[in-house]
């Protein structure tokens, strides 16, 4: 609207002067100087979260508190149906009883769970075949996370992690997120995914949560600049698919994959006012 | 004094550890009438381990959620137009005449969801398999199989953890009679929820045993696009599908022992959320998406 008007008044020259002639009480030209000041600048970042891969661990007074309750649902549980669900003698049934003994005496102790009289072939069996199976469990820390690399999208597995650049602001270099302009007549959430891709390139499969912004931020405006203008940050929700971000070394100098603890350390006290809250504590 | 409290130190530390022996029976417990001892506690058996799936809803669906499905609304809402006159016990006019039932219908009309807040994000609350089996209608004992089968896949059973309200898996019964067919009363099939920790367990077995291996199945078939959005299925927020026999046998727990069940069964799947009104079952199919469950347009 006001740029329509604006548009208008810079065509129509003769017309804006005669205006002015006539109308003696208000400049026009200077009221929309004055309006396009007061509009504040947008601009959009993108919050880039690569969600936990693996499960948590659970925590002493966790692992203490499931191990109480399956104790009491052990001690509680229905008989079980073996005749139902297994045929006599076959070694499906002997590991089940070989298996559910050992879960009985490490839950209940050793009264219970203890096998009475000889052991059948099939139990000797089954128990050789436990013996010989492989422990085939992935390892719960990767390489990246005792290389200390936070480039690498593996590290931290249990945590939400998030993107962040560095890059110079003013003259300084400072922790952000991916953050771009917005264009004259551009949706903010088309903006967002323009500038992602500016920044840190298209070699990563990303989306964009939703098309409302979760978040703003209001940067206090430097010294050199006008204080009448003003930025606005909005902030967008996006997850990383797969790919790595590739970044152009002239506006970039680095980047990091960050748990929310470590982008506290990094980011600017006022930044980190805005955007704490939308960040994952785990 | 000294003496009181080295007493008391071992004590608090023996009550640090997980287990230790179990206290002094003074009094001998009561019995039911099964003659088995009642706990002088009422015990509840919680959740037994970490919820894979539930971690990822409470972590990254139920923001992501929020975010997709907020709208945003300046003030209070207006309270809803009362259509219908009601029946005000203080106005002179009605003091004894008769509160008579209006006409028309009575199908309640699809109102807009409850103003957005964090609290209100759709959820999965339970999850409620059935499955109706015909020839049990001349031989109810043809039920004792798809029982076992639920118990084994749900893992649920009858007052199981000793839990009262654990209902387990429920015998349906026939309503009413049809014609030759049916009789009131007789069993018909079974019924099982799945609430909580199992739920989502049974969300990701769904999802990463079953649905990949089953043939011919694209997804969950979406409504039509120009389905009422003021149906009773549209605005509950539940959605519902069916899977074949073939598919009982690609559950784990049923694939391990696939020859002792008589058969195989199919079923009926209800994934009931908490949305409700205007869009309920969009919101609740975006959050079926979330855990991986495919949807397919006709």
């Amino acid at each position: 609207m006001f740029a329509q008007a604006r548009l208008a008044a810079s065509r129509q020259p003769t017309k804006a002067c005669l205006r002015r002639f006539l109308a003696t009480e208000v400049d026009a030209s200077v009221a929309s100087t004055s309006a396009s000041q007061t509009r504040p600048v947008l601009n959009t970042a993108v919050i880039l979260n690569r969600s936990p891969i693996i499960t948590r661990t659970p925590s002493p007074f966790e692992r203490a508190y499931y191990k109480y309750q399956a104790n009491i649902h052990r001690a509680l549980q229905n008989p079980f149906p073996n005749e139902f669900y297994f045929k006599q003698g076959s070694p499906l049934e002997a590991r089940f009883n070989v298996e559910e003994q050992r879960r009985e005496r490490a839950a209940l102790g050793t009264p219970f769970g203890m096998q009475e009289g000889e052991k059948s072939e099939a139990v000797l069996q089954a128990e050789q075949t436990i013996r010989d199976e492989e422990d085939l469990r992935m390892p719960r820390q990767h390489e990246a996370d005792t290389k200390n690399d936070f480039k690498d999208l593996n590290r931290r597995g249990q945590r939400n992690l998030y993107l962040a650049l560095l890059q110079k602001e003013g003259d300084k270099h400072v922790w952000r997120f991916p953050q771009g302009p917005v264009n004259q007549g551009e949706l903010l959430h088309h903006a967002a995914e323009r500038d992602l891709e500016t920044q840190c390139g298209d070699g990563m499969d990303t989306w964009i949560v939703s098309r409302k912004p979760v978040g703003v931020y209001h940067p206090p405006s430097p010294p050199a600049t006008d204080p009448a203008k003003k930025n606005v940050v909005f902030f967008y929700k996006a997850h990383i698919m797969a790919g790595q971000v590739q970044h152009d070394p002239k506006t970039t100098l680095d980047f990091a994959w960050l748990t929310k603890g470590e982008l506290s350390e990094r980011v600017e006290p006022t930044y980190w006012e805005s955007v704490k809250d939308m960040l994952s504590d785990f | 004094m000294s003496a009181a409290t080295a007493a008391k130190a071992p004590r608090a530390l023996s009550s640090m550890r997980g287990w230790r022996s179990p206290p002094r029976i003074r009094q001998p417990l009561r019995k039911d009438e099964e003659r088995l001892p009642i706990p002088h506690v009422d015990l509840v058996v919680g959740q037994t381990h970490h919820s894979r799936v539930g971690d990822h809803y409470h972590n990254t669906l139920a923001d992501d959620l929020l975010y997709m499905t907020y709208t945003h609304e300046l003030g209070e809402r207006k309270p809803p137009r009362q259509i219908r006159l009601r029946f005000d016990p203080d106005d002179p006019y009605v003091v004894h005449r008769k509160n008579l039932p209006v006409g028309g219908d009575h199908r309640q009309l699809a109102q807009l969801p409850p103003a957005m807040t964090p609290d209100n994000v759709v959820r999965l609350e339970r999850i409620v398999l059935h499955s109706m089996q015909k020839e049990a209608v001349n031989n109810r004992s043809s039920l004792l199989g798809v029982i076992e089968a639920f118990r084994a896949i749900s893992g649920k059973n009858d007052a199981g953890g000793g839990r009262a309200k654990g209902s387990g898996v429920q015998i349906v019964h026939a309503k009413k009679n049809v014609g030759g067919w049916a009789r009131a009363g007789i069993p018909t099939g079974v019924v099982v929820d799945i609430e909580g920790a199992p739920m989502y367990d049974f969300v990701s077995t769904l999802v990463e045993f079953v649905l990949p291996r089953l043939r011919e199945f694209n997804g969950i078939t979406l409504p039509a696009p120009s389905a009422s959005t003021q149906s009773p299925s549209s605005i509950a927020g539940v959605v519902s599908f069916g899977l074949p026999p073939d598919a009982m046998a690609l559950f784990p727990q049923i694939e391990v022992n696939m020859d002792m069940y008589p058969k195989m069964y199919g079923m009926h799947v209800q994934f009931i959320t908490n949305a409700v009104g205007l869009g309920a079952q969009k919101r609740a199919q975006a959050l079926l998406s979330g855990f991986q469950i495919p949807f397919a347009r006709k």
